[in-house]
């Protein structure tokens, strides 16, 4: 991250934190319930069982009664058995209600990604922004995981030191007796106030030595970015079976892989980190805790000091030791929370930039009537198309019309247009100039989910889920079995209750059930056909439906197609030209603008257009056939 | 301070319970011979890593020794009423102790961090090897593919085994010591209380890890829960599958899919929670009984003995500690148990089993201009467990210097065929001949370099393009990239790119990085074949996602791309092998029909009723208007 390098602002960082606070809160309350309480209970009890075993040795240095004795024992038996169960049930809830968090965490952004516009989906630097945030969380936590636990610290903290003020407060109002001459400037007050002064000094400074060695590593992580998401990609990507051929004849690993790794290890013995570690980073860690420990023997010298001026029996010895100890490790830990709070902020800023990322495309009302008779037309007037961030018109002034019913075929060259094309009449996206009309109004007027609704598509990189085949094909967890086998049946997939042992309920690939079946390319195919049919929308488009089929299949598909598409207005795309002939209009695409359009026989028969290159260029080799 | 280790160790064994296999599972190397085997790594990457360990130890027990320490002989000064000189001398010791000790620890800690990633990142270089390298066929075992997974996830961080192994070993040499001090200490006051702690202690442990041994039972449980939910985050999260959802406005399924398996995960977390809860209500039970007993025979001691209130707190805290000491070896050494399983899981996968001949096999050198004839012989094979050969008893003699194409429908077995020839598998029956040597008694990575292929799966690296092209980083022949990318097809894309051919490709790695469409991958991968310049050229399916026009310019430059060299040409397109010298046509693991193409139409066979099936369309009108 280019932008860690600024330090973020207290005040920001408790405001990004907080922002955190109510994200989680949305997701799971329970979770800051339980953290509190458990967290109370966790600093609470070593407070408990020093005070009250202070209380016993008192009562062993001081009247020594056995009754006392033994009631004090059994209180403290008592006490400290409550707040241990009351801890160990609190510490309960709070395991579910984190584990159960983890596991929300991804919803919000599932959420996000789900409310999207498709054009941020589709930008890169949205995908970038995600896997930095996955990456951050994977790297160090960083982000709004680690905003629970700095929930859980400052609570703890904040407990802590209230709780070690409540049992060392009286050690500053106990009073050094009168006749104990060399000691009485003891109970001037500003000798309490000159030593709060110093310690309170003293963890400052001791805290500034940790984040200044902590910054070492910060710098460093930063340096090595490029060497982390490096390893991160060469050291795992061997394991991808698609690989295992090229790997071996090509000699990748051996050539690239360990060449790589080796020239941008972040860690090896010589790096910067290591040299840093035995001189300043390791000099102002170690500064750090030994301070601490000055720390420590001051409070020896200050409460020991005053006891052995008689200030206070050997029983608050005791007390006033372990109280202010824990005191500063409060103290510590509340340091320690705000200076993490400050770097966990600028990871929190990338959490934010993409949650921020605020929809754009018209939201219309218009309601698409559903109509049994699939009266639909749609119409292109002069579209424009730039993809955002980019200046090259990818459609240019395109016009067109189809009629209801008609077959159409667009075919081109790769990186024509073509798949733009349907983006835009499923309105993925939104035109850049001109218009798109459904019955003669403008798409966009429609409500959104209401006009995708009309749409079927099997695109040409179609996703199946790992899912029942049932669920899979109708897209929901209840359908109809009968119009699911059929649609199957009308995809062209004859034999599928051969290779689906469970009928629909066979889960698709072996990514959650490792029973399902691993469909092959051109079986999954024909199920994306089926998952098509079954929406039963007006229009059905086929992105290179048969690319990934043999011959035979191919022709059987082309040969049912017109069925298949029945009364629905049917959009095609190929690179066989063979599947065009039968539709009622073929648009030619070239660079973004429509070159012709006509029937097979009219486009063939214009000897210098771009069809009849194409053409040619596939049907030569069959025409030499019929000659031999 | 104790309180803070009991934390620690509560963690840590949810953590070693969360990490390593299953304890009772057989494994091959027991604890001490992996610890030998971290040694001896150690010893070769990083010496100090080994020292570092019991140093560190040394210095975290003296440090927790000096701190418990402090507070009674305070104590006990002023219980005395010792001169102040003395109180004073006993402050500055224990002060100036610990200020050297803490700042110790710390700095030490710190620095041996670097040796143990050093030795882990050797581990993982050495599993990254096996996995890259070991023989094609055990990567398409279950098993092994299991043990590979395993390996990785043994090195995947500072917790993992492979490096919380030395943590591990310096808790545990640290707690011993502590234990050692704390016994000689306990036993001058009462031996049966040390015993009593001990056995209270040790059936604490106990119980706790029978609980928690609950959750490691029942961990595939909880994992089929994570698998749906990952799952469904990764595919909603990522580019690709964006679209098919909006199109099918697949959010509700998808959602009601996640909280099912959300569902379940809280059903299995109430499940595991009343377990540790159980647990827990019997360790505070058996906590109970222990401080009621120390506190009991220390009183006893203080009315009837004499004993001094500061000794009386010394044994307070002492038998506190004691227990955490007692508790801490036990953890840590079950902890190292755990970890001994993860590393032998990472042996026995770097000393898996190879079924090729690599290093051991006879050198096969390249000769430039000699000629290869490959030749298959009666060569059957099935792929484990299915029973059914994909080849079969097929002969095949692939002279030097010819254009063999091999067509067929899915399925008829026409990528097996070429992993035999290019020896990514043995045949099950029948043997693959170089001339007229069975391949299988040479170094098999001699033998890949006679091929180059492009195969439907290929391995992109996010690496430049000229990277890409010569599979190498050093020494690139660049006029040699540049001709392999014209004669491709590539020249004009690659001429477009920001940065030519240093321009890199793929995003995971560089954030300036350009993304490659399906065609000009297809095209690259093609490019990469041309420039190894190897005897012999495999091609399957190359021109799958290219536009007619450029399908029909590679077919074009075929036979330059094919000069000099045996070319194998794989396609489900029959139109596509025409300028081949022989066309192989495959049915069910066999060559049915041979010949050439117009051979192979007059003998009106399954190829030619194939090809009348492909043709039709294009020829009905199509050919009155041609």
């Amino acid at each position: 991250m280019d932008k860690a390098k600024e330090k973020m602002s207290l005040v920001k960082a408790i405001r990004y934190n907080g922002r955190a606070w109510g994200i989680w809160w949305k997701q799971c309350p329970g979770l800051f319930v339980s953290i509190t309480l458990s967290s109370f209970m966790t600093a609470v009890s070593p407070y408990v069982s020093i005070w009250m075993i202070a209380r016993i040795v008192d009562e062993l240095a001081g009247s020594r009664q056995p009754q006392a004795v033994l009631r004090l024992v059994l209180a403290f038996l008592f006490v400290t058995g409550m707040i241990t169960f009351a801890g160990n049930v609190f510490a309960c809830v709070k395991r579910y209600e984190t584990d159960s968090a983890n596991c929300r965490y991804d919803r919000i952004f599932m959420d996000k990604m789900f409310s999207l516009d498709y054009e941020h989906m589709d930008s890169q630097g949205t995908y970038d922004l995600y896997s930095q945030i996955v990456q951050n969380d994977k790297w160090s936590g960083l982000g709004l995981h680690e905003t629970i636990v700095l929930f859980e610290n400052l609570i703890t903290a904040g407990v802590r030191i209230l709780g070690g003020m409540v049992l060392a407060c009286s050690m500053f109002f106990a009073k050094v007796p009168e006749g104990r001459n060399g000691f009485l400037w003891l109970n001037h007050p500003l000798c309490v106030w000159i030593l709060l002064l110093g310690l309170l000094l003293i963890s400052v400074c001791s805290a500034a030595c940790g984040d200044k060695g902590q910054g070492y590593w910060i710098r460093y992580a930063d340096e090595t970015r490029f060497g982390n998401r490096l390893a991160e990609y060469y050291v795992f990507f061997n394991k991808d079976k698609k690989r295992a051929m090229d790997l071996r004849m090509y000699e990748q690993q051996e050539n690239i892989c360990s060449v790589y790794l080796e020239r941008e290890n972040p860690f090896t013995l010589s790096s910067k980190i290591v040299r840093y570690a035995k001189g300043p980073m390791g000099a102002w860690m170690a500064g750090s805790k030994s301070i601490s420990a000055i720390l420590t023997a001051a409070v020896y010298w200050f409460v020991c000091l005053k006891a052995w001026a008689g200030a206070y029996g050997p029983g608050f010895v005791t007390q006033y030791i372990g109280a202010s100890m824990n005191l500063f490790l409060g103290v510590a830990d509340l340091i320690n929370g705000f200076s993490l709070m400050i770097s966990n902020g600028n990871f929190l800023e990338d959490v934010y930039e993409f949650l921020d990322i605020s929809n754009t495309m018209y939201q219309g009302s218009l309601t698409t009537e559903k109509r049994m008779d699939r009266q639909y037309e749609i119409e292109f007037q002069d579209v424009s198309f730039r993809y955002p961030g980019t200046e090259k018109d990818v459609l240019c002034h395109v016009n067109m019309k189809f009629p209801v019913g008609s077959r159409l075929a667009v075919v081109g060259l790769n990186g024509s247009g073509k798949t733009t094309f349907i983006k835009l009449l499923c309105r993925l996206y939104d035109v850049t100039e001109g218009q798109i009309l459904l019955n003669g109004i403008d798409i966009r007027k429609y409500r959104y989910e209401d006009y995708r609704n009309l749409f079927s598509v099997v695109f040409q990189d179609f996703q199946l889920f790992a899912g029942p085949l049932g669920e899979t094909i109708a897209g929901s967890k209840g359908y109809e079995a009968f119009r699911a086998e059929d649609c199957l049946e009308k995809a062209g997939f004859v034999n599928w209750r051969e290779v689906m042992g469970n009928g629909l309920h066979t889960f698709l690939y072996q990514d959650v059930e490792e029973k399902g079946v691993e469909v092959s390319g051109g079986e999954a195919q024909k199920i994306a056909i089926a998952r098509a049919l079954y929406k039963d929308a007006p229009f059905m488009i086929l992105d290179e439906p048969t690319a990934a089929l043999d011959p035979v299949a191919e022709t059987e598909i082309y040969g049912r197609l017109n069925d298949i598409a029945g009364d629905r207005t049917a959009v095609y795309i190929s690179h066989r030209l063979s599947s065009c002939k039968f539709c009622d209009i073929i648009a030619v695409f070239h660079e973004g603008k429509v070159v012709q359009t006509g029937s097979h026989e009219e486009l063939i028969a214009d000897g210098e257009g771009m069809y009849q290159k194409l053409w040619n260029a596939q049907a030569q080799y069959y025409r030499q056939a019929e000659v031999g | 301070m104790e309180d803070n280790r009991a934390e620690n160790m509560t963690e840590s064994i949810t953590q070693s319970t969360a990490s390593a296999s299953p304890p009772k599972e057989k494994s091959k190397y027991r604890l001490y011979q992996n610890t030998v085997f971290m040694f001896s790594t150690a010893w070769r990457v990083c010496k100090s890593v080994i020292f570092m360990v019991f140093f560190l130890a040394a210095v975290t027990a003296a440090k927790s020794v000096t701190e418990l320490l402090a507070a009674p002989t305070m104590l006990q000064k002023i219980e005395t009423a010792a001169p102040l000189s003395e109180l004073i001398v006993v402050i500055v010791v224990f002060g100036m102790g610990l200020f050297l000790l803490a700042g110790l620890e710390a700095y030490v800690r710190q620095n041996a961090l670097f040796g143990r990633i050093a030795v882990r990142q050797d581990l993982i270089s050495q599993i990254g090897n096996k996995t890259a390298r070991t023989s094609y066929p055990n990567t398409l075992s279950p098993d092994f593919l299991s043990f590979q997974a395993k390996s990785y996830k043994a090195c995947a961080d500072n917790t993992a085994s492979a490096e919380a192994f030395w943590d591990s070993l310096t808790q545990l040499s640290a707690n011993v010591i502590c234990f050692l001090v704390w016994a000689v200490l306990l036993s001058r006051l009462n031996p049966f209380l040390m015993c009593l702690i001990g056995v209270v202690s040790g059936a604490g442990y106990v119980m706790r890890r029978q609980a928690y041994g609950w959750g490691w039972k029942h961990r595939e449980e909880e994992a089929a829960c994570h698998k749906r939910m990952d799952y469904i985050c990764r595919m909603s999260t990522r580019r690709p599958y964006a679209k098919d959802i909006r199109i099918f406005g697949l959010r509700p399924w998808l959602e009601e899919t996640w909280d099912h398996g959300f569902g379940e995960y809280q059903k299995f977390l109430v499940k595991r929670e009343k377990r540790y809860l159980w647990a827990d209500l019997g360790e505070l039970a058996l906590t109970l009984v222990r401080s009621g007993a120390v506190f009991a025979s220390l009183i006893y001691q203080i009315f009837e003995e004499g004993l001094s209130v500061s000794q009386f707190f010394l044994y307070v805290t002492a038998a506190n500690s004691f227990t955490l000491w007692v508790t801490g070896i036990l953890d840590h050494f079950s902890r190292l148990h755990r970890q001994s399983l993860d590393l032998s899981v990472i042996r026995e996968y770097l000393e898996w089993p190879e079924p090729f001949l690599l290093e051991k096999g006879k050198p096969l050198v390249q000769e430039a201009g000699k000629a290869y004839e490959l030749r298959l012989k009666n060569v059957s094979f099935s792929y484990p467990g299915s029973g059914k050969d994909t080849i079969s008893h097929m002969n095949l003699v692939v002279s030097p210097g010819e254009k063999l194409a091999v067509v067929g429908l899915n399925g008829a077995g026409k990528t097996t065929l070429v992993k035999l020839l290019c020896g990514f598998l043995d045949p099950s029956e029948g043997v693959v001949l170089l001339n007229g040597q069975d391949i299988r008694q040479y170094n098999r990575r001699d033998y890949y370099r006679l091929f180059s292929a492009v195969f439907q799966d290929f391995s992109v690296l996010e690496a430049s393009v000229a990277e890409n092209v010569a599979q190498k980083v050093d020494g690139i022949d660049l006029k040699r990239v540049e001709e392999s990318i014209t004669l491709a097809g590539l020249e004009e894309k690659a001429g477009s790119l920001p940065y030519g051919l240093d321009t890199k490709i793929g995003r995971q790695v560089y954030e300036e990085g350009v993304e490659l469409s399906g065609g000009q991958t297809q095209r690259l991968m093609l490019a990469r074949a041309l420039y190894k310049q190897a005897p012999v050229i495999l091609l399957d399916e190359p021109t799958a996602a290219l536009d007619p026009i450029a399908e029909n310019d590679i077919y074009l430059k075929y036979s330059q791309m094919a000069e000099g060299r045996t070319s194998v040409f794989i396609s489900h397109r029959l139109a596509s092998t025409q300028f081949c010298d022989r066309i192989l046509f495959l049915e069910h693991g066999q060559i049915v029909e041979e010949g050439t193409h117009r051979q192979l139409l007059e003998r009106k066979g399954r190829y030619a009723s194939l090809f009348e099936i492909q043709s039709r369309y294009y020829r009905e009108r199509g050919e009155e208007y041609g």
